[in-house]
């Protein structure tokens, strides 16, 4: 595997925010997740429930719910705006003020041509959906009180409400309400509290479900409005509802963090009737569970403890394979870290601000697993805080050290910075070309002479750095006319290549010295999480979200022997089946058959001049390996060597020193610093 | 038996109206001070006295309530004399003037008035220190603190009020948290392998202050380097 010396990196500070909402479009199978600090994510389903998209959150923007309208995304927050996304630059495309207060809820027609909000002031406020926009339509009846959850019954005739203390069914027609089921509050002190109807759902045969405050999830006639069953599922609140598309299965999240699920099956084998039945628990959150959605294999759930979690229905999967396994997507698919690194320095992106960090140092050599002493400790530089609303969407910094670039939705800033000794400046660069104004990624020249910023339809603008100007280029456009952001951008270390990948799923290749399109990567159905082009043979590594590596030969323009032996033998099963995607991958400059590559659990040195592991083989034999006599370990030897030294990796970057860089961000730290969770007695604690 | 039973209760019965008239003459009499038989009082005499008490009641009230205010003027009279001590020499003032003009000429033009009420509001708010930790602050000589007064609008404040209920909600009295910490103790109790804690020692304590004695020790540290160099 050979030896490194290793900065074991635990100063990132790396904090994900809550999950507050979830939708999933069943057409696309893309699931968008807000968050609490305004961001959004959108997770292809389809595709090994990859991190597609990210669009940045903004101060002062809050989402407390979203809705997918076919192919369209719409949000709405405590801000009283409704606002769209535009997928495809990353970026909200209108904000509509709904003039009712802060929104708890929208919710859209089966049709999709309505779209309804719930305020604060009691109103429920339509929306026709136009073409282009939203436009106002009317208000149903004004009732007392917030309204804090709607659904649509399918047939788009009736609405059901929730809010304090009831549920209203309004006409959606004639804007009447029609009926009012009364909830009963909580028993003993909490009587004196109003109780939150938090969810409702309303299903095709008229019943309605309800979830509260006093931790009841109800099933309600909606035709003659009275009380049908009660379920006390917990002590504290049930906070979230989902049911399934077919309405025979219903989950419910609580505050303690469980998933309850109920089913509409028949209580005695052989009965007709059937009845709504409390069957499954699952515990796979330790707080809140704030948002959840029902898939056709899967129930999704995601709250304040920051993770998604995806627990498949084992009587809807086939057991023992890949799709029956739970998942939890704790980290953002996409580095969050860059690393410079002829300098020794490390960035790191938060929402609101950047970091600047010095690597330490060490003195003496030690055996194999001995920590070394720290001679410099490691030293914060700078904190750099983001101007304006909008949070950092991407940051880079140049291997030089010389130079730091941010992005933010509306804007990018460039600045020059200079390190002697003890003396740091920090120089913004005042004048930035015009059509710099936004950027997907950002990535800098192994020379440090050139910028370049993804922009729209996946269109890559280059500008020139020099000690006195900032001057723009060129602007590399792919042919296909893919309108999808680039979301991978990497410039070769002689600086003759630069390869983008976006999330149609292309790969494109530019000769920087002609400033043109070189060639294009055949298109492979997954989605490319990590690219990189070898310093020396000019091939291009690419790995997958489903976790397939090919290597592609940027001279002979196609792919290489080693890739089509790969292919042809296939991966290790135990490869296949890793559930986080490979954000990052580089090259061993010493030894240029070494391909290094991590993912959230292992980094792993891939070694193309060893045999490729047989599917029977130990995949994870470096413990072995060590133990066997000398001879033997040629025998066991192969290609994959992994280490699972660090845990929960952010970054693993290879410095010009020959030292290996980790970032760690262990989750129980995380954990630790997340807002309270319920106080539950254990027995015997 | 029965008979006599119910004529002694009615004879009791009588005895404790009999003792309570007595009584409410033995007051009478007391009133008066002396064993004298009750004066004859005429009624208009007595409304007299009756009003007079209730003037005299109402008048003591109000004098309380002229001295409470002659009170407070004087504190008010007392701090606003201590303002005007604490306020800023005209050029400082000027100086405020002019800068967020300069910052707002790139912007949309506002109206002057709007600009003045700010400043005023700003020199109003000098003396809170919450002030102080606001974003955009400028420090002049001496301890003053001049920051721009966000302008909070109605819809903010109504998030912060929706934002508030949810927190009240979820967090709020009567919700029964536990801090991570205990709650990660117990799950390394109940866990199969037991470690130590994960909060084991506060590493955010007195972060302020070693922030400040690493900073004055490479200071030593660089002091101490110079003479010999």
């Amino acid at each position: 595997m050979g030896d490194f010396k290793v900065h074991r990196v635990r100063f990132f500070d790396y904090m994900p925010s809550a999950i507050r909402a979830m939708a999933l479009s069943s057409r696309s199978e893309r699931l968008a997740l807000a968050r609490a600090d305004g961001a959004l994510e959108i997770f292809n389903f389809a595709d090994n429930y990859f991190q597609e998209k990210l669009i940045p959150g903004q101060e002062g923007r809050s989402i407390e719910a979203l809705c997918w309208v076919g192919e369209r995304l719409f949000s709405a927050g405590l801000n009283g705006e409704i606002t769209e996304y535009d997928l495809e630059n990353l970026k909200p495309k209108y904000t509509m003020e709904a003039y009712g207060g802060p929104i708890w809820t929208i919710s859209s027609n089966s049709q999709g041509t309505l779209l309804a909000a719930g305020c604060e002031d009691g109103t429920v406020k339509m929306f026709e959906i136009l073409e282009e926009t939203i436009q106002f339509q009317r208000n149903l009846e004004r009732q007392r009180g917030r309204i804090i959850s709607l659904s649509w019954h399918p047939s788009d005739t009736l609405i059901a409400a929730g809010m304090m203390d009831m549920i209203r069914i309004f006409d959606a027609e004639t804007g009447h309400a029609t009926h009012r089921l009364l909830v009963e509050r909580g028993i003993g002190a909490s009587k004196s509290r109003e109780v939150v109807v938090w969810s409702v759902v309303f299903l095709s045969d008229h019943t309605i479900v309800s979830g509260d405050s006093a931790g009841k999830v109800q099933m309600w006639d909606g035709l003659t409005g009275t009380l049908i069953r009660t379920h006390l599922v917990t002590k504290w609140d049930v906070l979230a509802l989902a049911v399934s598309q077919d309405g025979n299965s219903l989950v419910a999240g609580t505050s303690e963090g469980t998933v309850v699920q109920f089913q509409f099956i028949s209580s005695t084998v052989g009965q007709q009737d059937k009845e709504w039945v409390r069957t499954r628990t699952f515990k796979n959150h330790s707080h809140d569970v704030r948002a959840l959605v029902h898939t056709e294999t899967a129930v999704v759930s995601g709250g304040m403890d920051t993770q998604l979690v995806v627990r498949p229905l084992l009587d809807k999967v086939e057991k023992n394979t890949q799709e029956s396994a739970l998942r939890k997507i704790a980290f953002p698919h996409r580095s969050l870290v860059s690393c410079a690194k002829k300098a020794g320095l490390l960035l790191f992106q938060f929402p609101d601000h950047l970091e600047l960090w010095r690597l330490g140092e060490s003195e003496g050599h030690g055996k194999p697993g001995d920590s070394l002493p720290v001679k410099r400790k490691p030293e914060k530089l700078i904190q750099l805080k983001r101007k304006g609303e909008d949070h950092i969407c991407c940051s880079a910094l140049s291997p030089c050290g010389g130079w730091l670039a941010y992005a933010t939705v509306c804007s990018v800033r460039l600045y020059r910075l200079q390190l002697d000794n003890n003396n740091i400046s920090l120089t913004k660069v005042s004048k930035l070309p015009k059509v710099l104004h936004s950027a997907h990624q950002l990535c800098f020249s192994s020379d440090s002479s050139k910028l370049f910023a993804s922009s729209s339809h996946s269109s890559v603008i280059v500008v020139g750095l020099s000690q006195s100007e900032c001057k723009y280029l060129h602007t590399l456009k792919p042919k296909s006319g893919s309108r999808q952001p680039v979301h991978l951008l990497h410039a070769s270390e002689d600086g003759k290549w630069l390869a983008t990948a976006n999330t149609d799923c292309e790969i494109h290749v530019y000769n920087l010295h002609k400033l043109k399109l070189h060639c294009t990567v055949p298109v492979y159905s997954s989605c490319p999480t990590a690219i990189a082009i070898h310093p020396t043979t000019s091939n291009l590594v690419v790995v997958h979200a489903d976790q397939q590596i090919f290597e592609f030969s940027l001279v002979q323009k196609e792919y290489t022997d080693w890739s089509r032996k790969l292919q042809k033998q296939g991966l290790h099963p135990l490869w296949v089946e890793r559930d986080t995607p490979v954000t990052h991958v580089t090259f061993n400059p010493k030894n240029p058959a070494h391909i290094i590559l991590h993912d959230m659990f292992m980094f792993c040195i891939l070694d193309q001049s060893l045999p490729l592991p047989e599917a029977k083989t130990l995949l994870y034999n470096q413990m072995t390996l060590r133990s066997l006599p000398e001879p033997e370990r040629i025998m066991h030897n192969h290609a994959f060597k992994i280490c699972k030294n660090f845990q929960h990796l952010m970054c693993v970057r290879l410095l010009e020193d020959h030292s290996l860089v980790v970032v760690e961000r262990p989750l129980l730290e995380i954990m630790s610093q997340l807002p309270a969770a319920v106080r539950q007695k254990k027995f015997a604690t | 038996m029965v008979v006599k039973r119910q004529r002694g209760e009615e004879e009791s019965s009588l005895n404790v109206v009999d003792s309570e008239t007595t009584m409410e003459k033995f007051s009478l009499a007391l009133d008066s001070s002396d064993d004298e038989a009750p004066e004859e009082v005429t009624f208009e005499d007595s409304k007299a006295e009756a009003l007079r008490s209730m003037k005299e009641a109402l008048d003591t009230a109000r004098r309380e309530k002229e001295l409470l205010k002659e009170k407070r003027r004087k504190k008010q009279e007392l701090f606003q004399e201590q303002k005007k001590r604490k306020l800023l020499p005209a050029e400082v003032l000027e100086e405020i003037d002019s800068t967020p003009l300069k910052k707002q000429k790139q912007s949309e033009d506002e109206e002057d008035d709007e600009e003045q009420r700010e400043e005023e509001e700003e020199m109003e708010g000098e003396d809170e220190k919450k002030k102080k930790k606001l974003a955009h602050t400028r420090n002049l000589k001496g301890n003053y603190t001049v920051t721009t007064a966000t302008e909070r609008s109605a819809a903010s404040f109504q998030k912060q009020m929706a934002e508030d209920f949810i927190k009240s909600r979820l967090y709020g009295p009567g919700s029964c948290r536990t801090t991570s910490n205990e709650l990660l103790s117990l799950q390394n109790k109940k866990g199969r392998n037991k470690s130590a804690a994960v909060q084991f020692v506060k590493k955010d304590w007195a972060s302020k202050e070693k922030a400040k004695a690493e900073k004055l020790k490479k200071r030593w540290i660089h002091k101490q380097k110079l003479p010999s160099s």
